[in-house]
């Protein structure tokens, strides 16, 4: 079918072809060896520049070697459809859940982890949505501050280290946010904050019909504890600006 | 309309590292001589709220000029025109009049999508290239409603089926496609080195009546007659006198300095901002040489 195609997009294909796998792919008829090879090195640092800058837990933790060796693929394998350079890390993403490469069980959840961070600072400056903030925090549906995000993961990536490669599952809940001053934010979540929060963010219940449904689901003999624990929580995060205030 | 007259002097590539520093030494000396500035749309669009506030910052303060670097002019793949409507946003959000373009392409359509491959990747010097090209100019210019410049890229690998010289081609692309030049002095000189040309000889032979500005920077220099165009070192001395053979060839124009590696210090960043005024100072000003008036028509 190439052979339609006009000689110099003929040309265009075998030299692309090649920066995609040099290592099994030959340079095109004529082309100096020494002058392709600077295109087959400065597009692969430049890929790998881009997407190391946005996962440094991940390159460190599974060795330099081996991440090489994943961008090697993403190059070869993966079709970028995006000019934005902060999209890079983004096709990455895809690329690592479309893989068939035998991957480290966590790596996919710790280049989320890592990448989220990414996506809400490139976020656009958000209008908050107006809330009362001197509403009834139990009683009337919360509003949530937009550049925020639950996230439950099967290993604790926010642990994840060279000298901490998790070895077995370990469920783990985050709540990440950016605030104010544009920071990105973490706060690590127990199982039943998460189920609230989840709960809430739907706003479909108020945070009173939540904990009991949760205290229902717990069978606590003593469910003001956990309506107590909940209230604080939400206090908590109030003060944090995460939740701005009521509806009402 | 696109009028140069929005920008003038000598302009400085902005780069994030360096924002801090320009902000702490607005209205001072130091910066005097930094008269525009010039951002890669596929590093601000969408870039979040902070890239939103700095570039509001600006844009108050500096004309911005926009130099992009994924349009794939010369790709296989379609041009990305939901892309070039983001663009045009953008350029109408911060009031830019001016977005350049390299002559080179970044996508092979892999798997039937774009295939961005991030680099500017060189185009075959064929007379079918030349219509290809000029057409996705136009193409961009219609959809801009503004004329863009083009700018003559580095390369580094000669393809064995170009039909003419790399001068030929960019001037047969900026006269089909009828837009500006985005000059930059010393991708010729990196050229001049990697392909054995005299880079004098390459600037007599541009149409001087549609450089719309200039670009200066530093390379790498990889073994005596291979030239990496990285934008990480100092500009040297032959790539000066290039500019000031320019100036003195055409008049000057606006020229900024590109430095997006090995970043050092404002302060010393300055030093080769200050050279280019320097030189723009030292030359014949472009109004008053006598073919100006070719460039006013061009722009109307």
């Amino acid at each position: 079918m190439t052979d339609t195609l006009p000689s110099f997009q003929q040309y265009q294909l075998a030299f692309t072809a090649r920066i995609r796998n040099p290592h099994n792919q030959p340079v095109p008829t004529d082309v100096v060896p020494e002058r392709m090879a600077v295109y087959d090195e400065i597009v692969f640092n430049n890929l790998l520049e881009s997407v190391s800058a946005c996962f440094p837990v991940a390159r460190k933790t599974i060795g330099k070697a081996a991440w090489l060796k994943l961008v090697q693929a993403f190059l070869k394998e993966h079709s970028a459809d995006t000019p934005l350079f902060r999209k890079i890390p983004e096709e990455f993403l895809t690329f690592l859940q479309h893989s068939k490469l035998a991957l480290a069980p966590y790596l996919q959840a710790l280049c989320h982890y890592e990448w989220i961070e990414l996506y809400l600072s490139s976020l656009p400056a958000l209008d908050s949505p107006s809330a009362n903030t001197h509403g009834n925090l139990a009683q009337q549906p919360l509003v949530f501050t937009p550049a925020m995000q639950l996230l439950s993961y099967d290993y604790a990536v926010h642990r994840i280290s060279p000298r901490h490669k998790p070895k077995i599952q370990e469920p783990t809940y985050l709540l990440v946010h950016r605030d104010a001053n544009d920071k990105v934010k973490f706060i690590e979540l127990n199982p039943m904050t998460f189920k609230l929060l989840t709960l809430l963010k739907s706003g479909e219940v108020t945070a009173e019909q939540a904990l009991i449904m949760l205290a229902d689901e717990l069978k606590h003999p003593q469910p003001q504890i956990i309506m107590q624990f909940g209230l604080g929580v939400l206090l908590d995060l109030q003060n944090q600006g995460i939740i701005l205030g009521t509806t009402y | 309309m696109m009028n140069r007259s929005h920008i003038h002097g000598a302009g400085l590539g902005l780069k994030r590292e360096l924002i801090p520093q320009i902000q702490s030494h607005h209205n001072q000396t130091l910066i005097s001589n930094i008269q525009f500035v010039e951002i890669a749309p596929e590093n601000w669009i969408d870039a979040g709220s902070k890239a939103s506030k700095q570039l509001d910052w600006f844009a108050a303060r500096y004309p911005i000029v926009c130099h992009g670097l994924c349009l794939s002019l010369g790709g296989i793949s379609p041009l990305n025109t939901d892309f070039l409507q983001l663009v045009k946003q953008f350029l109408n959000r911060y009031n830019i009049d001016i977005y350049t373009e390299h002559l080179s392409y970044c996508t092979d359509a892999y798997q039937g999508k774009q295939g961005y491959l991030y680099d500017l990747l060189p185009i075959p010097f064929t007379e079918e290239a030349v219509h290809y090209v000029a057409q996705r100019i136009r193409q961009t210019q219609d959809i801009l409603g503004r004329r863009i410049g083009i700018e003559n890229a580095s390369y580094y690998a000669a393809a064995p089926i170009s039909e003419m010289s790399e001068l030929a081609f960019l001037n047969a692309v900026l006269s089909e496609a009828d837009c500006m030049l985005h000059l930059d002095i010393n991708n010729i000189y990196v050229n001049s080195v990697n392909f054995n040309f005299d880079p004098l000889a390459f600037l007599r032979g541009i149409p001087q009546e549609r450089i719309i500005y200039s670009h200066i920077a530093g390379h790498y220099q990889q073994s005596p007659d291979l030239l990496i165009d990285t934008h990480g070192e100092d500009v040297i001395d032959p790539v000066w006198a290039l500019l000031k053979d320019a100036y003195d060839l055409f008049g000057v124009f606006p020229t900024l300095l590109e430095r997006d590696n090995n970043i050092p210090a404002l302060d010393t960043l300055m030093q080769e901002v200050d050279k280019i005024a320097d030189l723009q100072r030292q030359a014949i000003p472009r109004s008053s040489r006598p073919n100006t008036t070719t460039l006013t028509s061009l722009i109307a």
